[in-house]
């Protein structure tokens, strides 16, 4: 049985939807992030579980009862929010021990369950002080503190990461993967920032304008996008897109745009025969996109001329016209002798062609 | 946005909207009409002193005499008219001019630092504080000495000057909000300082200025201690002849509360039509 | 000389910053110093206002004001007594209405434009309404105190009935300037803390004083130190309702100053009682910023 169940929620503010239809099963344990764009929805239902949010239609289940219309604090959930909210006033022992004094824990269990949390969370030597004087790292590891005390049946996390600086961000990812580890609690994660979606979630939801795109695997979504706003939005450099039409060509299916043939895949071919447009979108992520054309017989070589390069030190990234877009390649050698202008032959990797739809945007597989 | 859960003991509570029902609404209710009732209850029974006729004013709330009379009565006395007249015009003077000085002072207290601005401040700051009485008794000998008393510029200086620590403190908090970044394109870009000041920072306060001088117009226009000290007869101002109608003989409570009435018409007009900006212009 | 030395000295920028405060420095000097100074040199010497002898007589003034029992024992614990009282009085009743108001209820424009009203108004009509409402015969209090059978109550005739007239038409005119600025302080507040309290099931009252009221700490604190100035400078409600009276018995400080002045004619007494009254304003108030300043900062 999921511990959240979402079952065709749906969120309005006056005629305007906020949240459309979405359905989500979080298991036991389950570590789910949603994620995706600005106003895409995502700190709304998080907050419509939270209970911040008034439900237009649908239900929330946790633990399997329903909990529409109770109040937050009867619903076992603890929240993380991105600006801490931390009680500024209160010293980091009252701000653990707040929600436990208000629903009349005894003292000793509250100062047993602090303890445990500092010590998990390594903010031992810093009950006395005040959230002001405390980093913005150790802030968060106090909210993350306020959570853990109470035992709750959900963690909800509300962009919790989005207020520190880069590097601080990726510790945080890692001391938030340790604490999984100590403390294991079924978990929903809002962020707009793929990369901590890909790294810490056990299942990732992509949302986009209210609705849910995908939810899968890391790993599935990233090479399995179900649609072009997936692929696009997940990937870091993005997946490159070109707009080809289909072709027939010595009794094989190609793609092609201007200045490009590219040869359908046989397994790609069969389920492109089937399907009755012709206009399509190719895209490729650009680790697949490779300089030079080492196996010609794939038939996905075409040339083109480099427009701008990128240095990164661990490698280049190359951009090169083709059919009126900018296509990256990633991956390459960062001491290559490639220059502007340079006339390169590049092909594509087969296992790495994606074809959507032109107008739709859903994949075709 | 919804509002906060009501949060009850024991049993699991629901999550309420803007009118919750039952108990809640009807608290909001009586609260509300209290507080009406408690604000505008004297100004209501000024209001309806004002248009009973002055034999039925005891007992203002029996019989059913009301007449207009009692208004008509007083614009026919030349000594209010003259102090509506005077009061229009000084109110309307001081906003003018204690703005126009103190737009510049407050505009120096926060684009400059240094020792001067740091001085000028801590003296705004100083007199600030300063009561009213202290200055305005040695002001009456004076204007004296001037020849200032009872002219209309022994009063119109002193209400400038009484604005000048307030404005000045105030106007520095509208330039602290603007960015100065805008003022320094403009000197890159050849404006002068001056230049700068009134086409990009002044422009930009103009909103915030129109609150204050709102406020600062009903100030002098309500303003009680200078206008006894510093007034007589030929500059008389409202607030000062409202007295009037108190001699010995008792209260003529007719005519007092319609001239009140009447004086009390601008600060009608400003709530009822200006609210946003004396908002803004009230908060400090 | 020196002063010419010390402007060719002074850069562009200093002339400038000195030209833009020159008209209000002028006036500031003309019409509030000088007369300051004037005061402060009078209230050394003998000078009556029909008899200007302006001989110099030291502390005298401020010796007779600092041991004149109307001004010990009666004059200073009223003013005192009112700034504390209506400053109090005024901030809880001002943050109530202010938590009111923040509920955006259906009227709430309504309730928010009459108590508007109080801060618009001259204070002496406020204080000539509450007069005529008070009135011990003829006054809507009396008729109602005669329907619930309770009897008279000449409040402008004793002390404690004048000074409680006195005390309520001060908060009805500045409750609602604490609760304006209050409400405009709820609304900026960020609204997780609230969201996590919710969550921490924290009760209404203990979200109040948990969390609003931490948070508003350093808007109170400024609210409370302008008010408690002007407080004490009251003079136009205190004269029009009771004039000092009766029998001086509600006297604040301003009104001593006047009368000693204008009643007496002693223009030298009553300015020594000007610069004593504004002396302990100087230190109630320098006393009062640095207390707010260090709530400011603990609660930053």
């Amino acid at each position: 049985m999921a511990k959240v169940a979402l079952e065709q929620l749906n969120k309005r503010y006056g005629a305007v939807p906020a949240v459309i239809d979405v359905d989500l099963a979080v298991a036991d344990n389950e570590f789910v992030v949603l994620v995706g764009p600005s106003g895409c929805g995502k700190s709304t239902t998080l907050r419509m579980v939270a209970g911040l949010e008034e439900i237009t239609s649908g239900t929330i289940r946790i633990g399997g009862r329903v909990v529409n219309g109770l109040a937050p604090k009867d619903r076992d959930i603890a929240m993380v929010f991105q600006n801490y909210a931390l009680y500024q006033h209160m010293t980091i022992y009252d701000n653990l021990a707040f929600g436990l004094r208000n629903r009349r824990v005894p003292e000793d269990t509250i100062r047993r369950e602090v303890a445990r949390a500092a010590e998990i969370l390594g903010i031992g030597d810093l009950l006395a002080r005040k959230p002001r004087q405390l980093s913005g790292g150790q802030q968060q590891r106090v909210a993350l503190g306020r959570c853990i005390v109470r035992h709750p049946q959900v963690f909800l996390f509300d962009e919790p990461l989005s207020n520190l600086d880069a590097k601080l961000r990726a510790q945080m990812r890692i001391e938030l993967k340790r604490l999984r580890e100590r403390v294991a609690t079924t978990s929903i994660y809002v962020t707009h920032d793929q990369v901590e979606a890909m790294t810490l979630g056990d299942r990732v939801v992509v949302m986009r304008d209210g609705r849910i795109q995908q939810q899968a695997s890391p790993l599935e979504i990233y090479s399995r996008p179900a649609n072009r706003f997936v692929a696009g939005f997940i990937g870091a450099p993005a997946m490159n897109f070109v707009d080809v039409t289909l072709a027939r060509k010595d009794g094989r299916l190609a793609a092609e745009a201007e200045g490009l043939r590219i040869r359908v895949p046989d397994e790609q071919a069969a389920v492109l025969e089937r399907q009755p447009a012709q206009a399509l979108a190719l895209g490729v992520r650009p680790e697949h996109v490779l300089i030079g054309d080492p196996h010609p017989e794939n038939g996905t070589g075409f040339d083109a001329a480099i427009e701008v390069t990128e240095q990164l030190g661990a490698e280049l990234l190359v951009g090169v016209r083709v059919a009126g877009t900018i296509v990256i390649a990633s991956r390459i050698d960062p001491w290559a002798k490639l220059a502007l202008h340079q006339k390169l032959r590049l092909s594509l990797d087969p296992r790495g062609l994606h074809f959507f739809d032109r107008e739709s945007g859903e994949a075709l597989r | 946005m919804t509002a906060p859960a009501i949060v009850a003991q024991g049993a699991p509570t629901r999550i309420v909207g803007v009118l919750a029902p039952g108990g809640r609404a009807v608290l909001i209710v009586l609260a509300a009409l209290a507080i009406v009732l408690l604000f505008l209850g004297p100004i209501l029974i000024l209001v309806v002193t004002s248009l009973r006729p002055g034999w039925a004013v005891y007992y203002i709330y029996r019989g059913t005499a009301f007449t207009l009379q009692n208004y008509l009565d007083v614009f026919a006395r030349p000594a209010v008219v003259r102090a509506f007249v005077n009061s229009f015009v000084l109110a309307t003077l001081a906003t003018v001019l204690s703005l126009g000085i103190t737009v510049t002072s407050g505009y120096m207290l926060s684009r400059f630092d240094g020792p001067i601005p740091r001085a000028w401040f801590g003296t705004i700051y100083l007199f600030r504080t300063v009561p009213y009485i202290s200055w305005v008794l040695p002001l009456y000998l004076v204007d004296y000495y001037f020849g200032l008393y009872d002219t209309f510029a022994g009063i119109l200086l002193p209400h400038i000057a009484v604005h000048i620590c307030f404005f000045s403190w105030i106007m520095k908090g509208f330039f602290d909000g603007i960015d100065p970044s805008m003022e320094h394109a403009a000197m890159i870009d050849g404006c002068t300082r001056w230049g700068a000041f009134r086409r990009v920072a002044l422009p930009a306060a103009i909103p915030a200025i129109a609150a204050l001088a709102i406020l600062s117009w009903l100030y002098t226009w309500n303003e009680f201690l200078f206008a006894l000290i510093l007034t007589g007869h030929d500059t008389a101002l409202i607030t000062v002849t409202m007295a009037q109608f108190v001699t010995e003989l008792g209260t003529a409570w007719n005519l007092m509360s319609a001239m009140a009435v009447l004086a009390m018409v601008p600060a009608v007009l400003v709530t009822l039509f200006a609210q946003k900006y004396v908002i803004r212009g009230l908060r400090i | 000389m020196a002063a010419r030395e010390m402007l060719a000295r002074l850069g562009e920028k200093e002339r400038f910053a000195l030209l833009l405060i020159a008209p209000a420095a002028t006036v500031l000097v003309l019409f509030q110093i000088v007369p300051i100074v004037i005061g402060a040199n009078a209230s050394f010497r003998d000078w009556q206002l029909y008899n200007p002898k302006e001989t110099w007589i030291g502390l005298a003034h401020y010796r007779y004001i600092l041991s004149d029992p109307v001004f010990l024992t009666v004059v200073l614990p009223n003013t005192f007594l009112l700034m504390f009282a209506s400053v109090a009085i005024s901030l809880v009743l001002g943050m109530a209405l202010a938590h009111l108001l923040n509920w955006n209820f259906r009227g709430h424009t309504l309730v928010q434009t009459v108590i508007l009203l109080p801060q618009m108004i001259a204070p002496v009509i406020a204080a000539t309404s509450m007069r005529w409402t008070f009135n011990d015969q003829f006054g809507v209090v009396a008729a109602f105190l005669r329907l619930v059978g309770y009897g008279q109550i000449s409040w402008l005739a004793e002390r404690w009935p004048s000074f409680l007239i006195v005390l309520f038409t001060d908060v009805w005119i500045w409750a609602p300037w604490f609760a304006l600025i209050l409400l405009a302080a709820l609304k900026s507040l960020p609204r997780e803390p609230f969201e996590a309290a919710q969550i921490d099931a924290a009760g209404r009252w203990r979200t109040f004083t948990h969390v609003t009221l931490p948070m508003l700490r350093p808007v109170i604190g400024v609210c409370v130190l302008i008010r408690s100035i002007d407080a004490f400078r009251t003079f136009d409600q205190v004269w029009v309702l009771t004039g000092g009276g009766p029998a001086r018995t509600t006297e604040v400080f301003s009104i001593y100053a006047y009368i000693e002045t204008f009643v007496n004619l002693d223009f030298g007494r009553g300015s020594a009682a000007a610069i004593v009254g504004a002396v302990i304003i100087l230190i109630v108030a320098w006393t009062m910023y640095r207390a707010v300043d260090r709530l400011a900062n603990v609660s930053r």
